[in-house]
């Protein structure tokens, strides 16, 4: 099972080393320097720390957060105040309880604590913030942005005010803040690749797929927030003990905008390209910085004493790079997935290589986090009397509808007869007005899909729904983790499932690149590594040619011994559903028409005046 | 009695200068699903558009502020928002900030980074009484504006084609789109109006602060992306609902807080959305776009 990752091994090696190259030529530099070029540096690998901290929540959950810098604000006066010499406490601060003013940590030592209070901090105020839409957390996390700065600059006695603090010791060398940086760096990559990094990403490429998938989307972006909260605590620590003053606005709106341009520009959803961003952005604006009190731009132009110059820098970077470049330099890869590095060091394209073959690992076998009771008599998904209206549309009237594990039943009906709004009532998408779901003997009514998908329940989607930035190995293998497998068991059943529907030569592809119908062969890959006991496939088939749909058959045959699970197909090619199921249900207008074999739903003339018309069965009766 | 009456009154006019703010803040959203951080920025450009005026006719020196806020809000969606008109919430959102940014700095840049003082018309800084009150001649102005707004917007929307076709570009853009609407139009238009708006948010803040200065709009946009957030997304009425709130809990807090807590009244203020965010996510008037069917 050894042989079997995510990313091959020079791959790995070169994402993990490059930001650390980077980070080591930045040191040198800095320490190389004259004493006010080394303080730039050290300030600049500081920042580098926050901006990893804003990519650990922005790029693994695509949901921006404007109120990061918050932490990194009440990590650096929580360093200021821990670390500031008790005679300078007393003057500053008169209001700070003793315990506090009297400790005397060192930089590791106050550093430490911050970086667990900021994680705190950020779990409690995710908390609520979490549960809000997509949209509404950019602006509560501004409005969180504000709340904290209005409590810094107004709360005299403990932070001083908006005078700020200064005599605080500067003790954050070149070398340990690179050191740091080095140590962030690691942080994110390994929270990237973990298990729930891969869960949040997933909600990043499709919120939707991913909590059919298991994931619950709340519960992961709190885990990053929280991790974000104490890298951006680390770095606002750090900051504050190479400068030694601080103020409310050190790190409000415009540190704020500085270091999201630094992300974005790298490409948000790399680690490298928050290091590399960081770099770039940061050099442009040191530049503008040196002529902002007049002076002269390489040389050439002329320019008077303009305030604002820097940030006008900053603003025109972002907005560029919103335009031309919205995934940022990197395109949103890490360093071993650059094809022009790739080039650069001598070796073919990392994405070319296919995923070595394993022996399938499971099949039959019984073991890990998904092991399950073999089927009882019990058994069996179970939905009674389901309704469901929008508006004054009643799309389904009372449908019953029993599916067993390893059985197929097929769902057919006219356009409109309400096939997917069931499966949107069974997987838990939708809440029915009237009926109830049951599964195995478990009443289930009102269950979210991610939790659902945990008890054995998955579904595929007619958009096939794609998370188009990760790889097919990388989609599947999320499938599994969503549902609490561990990595390298993911990865393994992945290759699995992949190979069982002909889709190892894709393995190593972006899920996005794929052509349609093999983007829906995907989605039902994906919903098999959650090891699903009852799986609802809504139009597997459309788009494919006969050959192919022959092809979904043989392996969906294929899914129903090996795997044993239930499957719910929903399909109009009907050469696939007679193919496939013994018995088939017939929907219309909401309500069961018909149950039975194919050969008996064939000759049913209901059936057939509901799919072609009364004129129809007229006409060849007659 | 007396006390309790002036403190409504003075809570219904920050309400109602909130709720013009979010007004600028939905329109735009409603058409093209973007939140716009740089409505602040139009706020301070028309804001600073009277400064530049000052010795001109007050009357010359508002239609500056007007114009000013109508070109700038064009200007932008040109320039920078009609690039990313394809790309997500979240992108158009980061883009906008990137407008306000530049624009905040080039006005620091070119005019100064420490607030200016404007001269206003004695009128407004003088008081009415009525009865036992002693009302601002500003609350008059601001009530009465925001009630004239309302009233346009509403003839605007309800009652002509150009409405029309903005409200159904809110509702589905796309088949808005397919059907004939001129999306460049709509877009166009509710940029002019969301500008107009700011322009007249900026005169109102002069005329009460007497000063100008580059950061002004950030206030401002965050009561505006937050009145609308508990408004729910897209929705005019919501809107104004959440601009009022705001503006009330604002008025009242800073009348009723204890002295040593009325430093923390912003906080106290945006602290409070958030709390009404956890018992209604989608805002207390649920938002227009939904979450995507599955």
């Amino acid at each position: 099972m050894s042989a079997v990752r995510l990313r091959s091994r020079p791959s790995l090696a070169v994402s993990v080393l490059a930001p650390l190259v980077l980070i080591a030529l930045t040191v040198s530099v800095g320490a190389s320097g004259t004493p006010s070029l080394r303080g730039t540096v050290t300030t600049i690998l500081c920042e580098m720390i926050i901006v990893l901290g804003l990519q650990v929540f922005i790029g693994n959950s695509g949901v921006y957060s404007f109120g990061q810098l918050g932490f990194a604000s009440a990590g650096a006066y929580a360093a200021a105040l821990l670390t500031l010499p008790a005679a300078f406490v007393a003057l500053q601060t008169p209001g700070l309880p003793n315990w506090i003013a009297d400790a005397q940590l060192g930089t590791v030592g106050s550093t430490a604590v911050v970086a667990v209070a900021c994680g705190a901090l950020a779990a409690v105020v995710g908390l609520p913030l979490m549960r809000t839409s997509t949209l509404a957390i950019p602006i509560s996390t501004f409005a969180f942005l504000v709340v904290s700065y209005n409590v810094i600059a107004n709360w005299d006695r403990v932070t001083g005010g908006s005078g700020g603090l200064v005599s605080i010791p500067r003790t954050t060398g070149v070398v340990s803040a690179g050191l740091w940086a080095a140590a962030a760096v690691a942080v994110a990559l390994a929270y990237k690749w973990s298990t729930r990094g891969y869960r949040l990403q997933a909600t990043r490429e499709d919120e939707i797929a991913a909590r059919s998938l298991g994931i619950g989307v709340t519960g992961e972006r709190l885990v990053a927030f929280a991790l974000s909260g104490m890298l951006c605590g680390v770095g606002g620590a750090l900051a504050v003990h190479q400068s030694g003053v601080l103020a409310p606005t050190t790190f409000y709106f415009v540190a704020s905008v500085t270091t999201l341009t630094m992300m974005v520009a790298g490409g948000a959803r790399s680690v490298f390209g928050a290091v590399l961003g960081t770099i770039a952005v940061a050099s442009v604006n040191e530049v503008l910085r040196g002529v902002e009190g007049g002076g002269q731009i390489l040389g050439l132009v002329s320019i008077g004493d303009t305030p604002g110059l820097a940030a006008i820098g900053v603003g025109l970077i972002l907005l560029a790079t919103m335009i031309a470049l919205p995934n940022g330099l990197t395109g949103g890869r890490e360093a071993g997935e650059l094809p022009w590095l790739g080039r650069l060091l001598g070796r073919r394209r990392t994405a070319d290589r296919a995923v070595p073959r394993v022996d399938p690992p499971i099949g039959g076998e019984k073991e890990g986090a998904v092991e399950r009771a073999p089927a009882g008599e019990a058994d069996a998904l179970h939905a009674t009397g389901v309704a469901v209206a929008f508006g004054g549309l009643r799309v389904l009237r009372g449908v019953d509808l029993t599916l067993r594990p390893g059985e197929a039943l097929g769902l057919i009906g006219p356009n409109g007869a309400g096939k997917t709004t069931l499966v949107n009532v069974l997987s838990g998408f939708l809440r029915p007005d009237a009926g109830a779901v049951e599964l195995d003997g478990v009443d289930v009514s009102g269950r979210s899909p991610s939790r659902l998908a945990r008890a054995g329940l998955s579904r595929t989607f007619q958009g096939a729904l794609p998370f188009p930035q990760l790889s097919c190995l990388e989609s599947v293998a999320v499938g599994a983790m969503g549902v609490g497998v561990r990595r390298a068991r993911a990865v393994a059943i992945a290759v699995d499932v992949l190979d069982r529907l002909g889709l190892s030569e894709r393995a190593s592809h972006p899920a996005g690149s794929l052509p349609p119908a093999e983007q829906r062969l995907l989605g039902v890959a994906r919903a098999l590594a959650t090891r699903p006991r009852y799986l609802l496939l809504d139009e597997p088939a459309a788009g494919l040619t006969e050959t192919e749909g022959e092809e979904l058959v043989a392996i969906l045959r294929g899914v129903l011994d090996g795997f044993g699970c239930g499957i719910l197909l929903i399909e109009h090619e009907m050469s696939v559903v007679m193919s496939l199921c013994p018995g088939i249900q017939v929907l219309d207008d909401g309500v069961t028409l018909r149950i039975g074999a194919p050969a008996e739903i064939q000759a049913d003339p209901s059936v057939i005046e509901a799919y072609l018309g009364r004129s129809y069965l007229e006409a060849t009766n007659a | 009695m007396t006390e309790l009456a002036q403190n409504l009154i003075d809570a219904l006019a920050l309400g109602s200068l909130y709720a013009l703010i979010a007004l600028g803040v939905t329109l735009v959203y409603s058409v093209m699903d973007m939140m716009n951080f740089a409505h602040g920025e139009f706020i301070m450009l028309s804001a600073y558009a009277l400064y530049v005026l000052a010795g001109a006719p007050f009357g010359i020196a508002l239609g500056g502020a007007l114009i000013t806020g109508v070109l700038i809000a064009l200007a932008a969606e040109l320039v920078a928002f009609r690039p990313v008109r394809k790309a997500d919430m979240s992108a158009q959102l980061v883009t906008s900030l990137a407008v306000a940014t530049i624009l905040q700095n080039a006005v620091m840049a070119a005019v100064d980074a420490r607030p200016k003082s404007v001269a206003t018309p004695t009128f407004v800084s003088e008081t009415t009484t009525v009865g036992s009150l002693s009302v601002p001649n500003l609350e008059f102005v601001t009530l009465g504006l925001t009630a004239f707004v309302l009233v346009g917007l509403g003839w605007l929307l309800y009652r002509t084609r150009a409405g029309l076709a903005m409200r159904a570009a809110a509702e589905n853009f796309d088949m808005a789109r397919l059907l004939g609407v001129r999306a460049d139009r709509v877009i166009a238009l509710s940029f002019a109006i969301s500008g107009a708006l700011a322009a007249i948010v900026g005169v109102l803040i002069v005329m009460q602060t007497g000063q100008v200065s580059p950061t002004m709009g950030l206030t401002p946009v965050l009561v505006g992306f937050v009145a609308v957030t508990i408004g729910g997304f897209g929705r005019m009425l919501g809107a104004v609902i959440g601009g009022l709130f705001l503006g009330a809990a604002s008025s009242l807090l800073g009348a009723y807080l204890p002295a040593d807590l009325l430093p923390f009244r912003d906080a106290i203020v945006f602290s409070l959305p958030v709390a009404i965010l956890i018992f209604k996510p989608r805002g207390l008037l649920g938002a227009a776009t939904g979450e995507a069917r599955v």
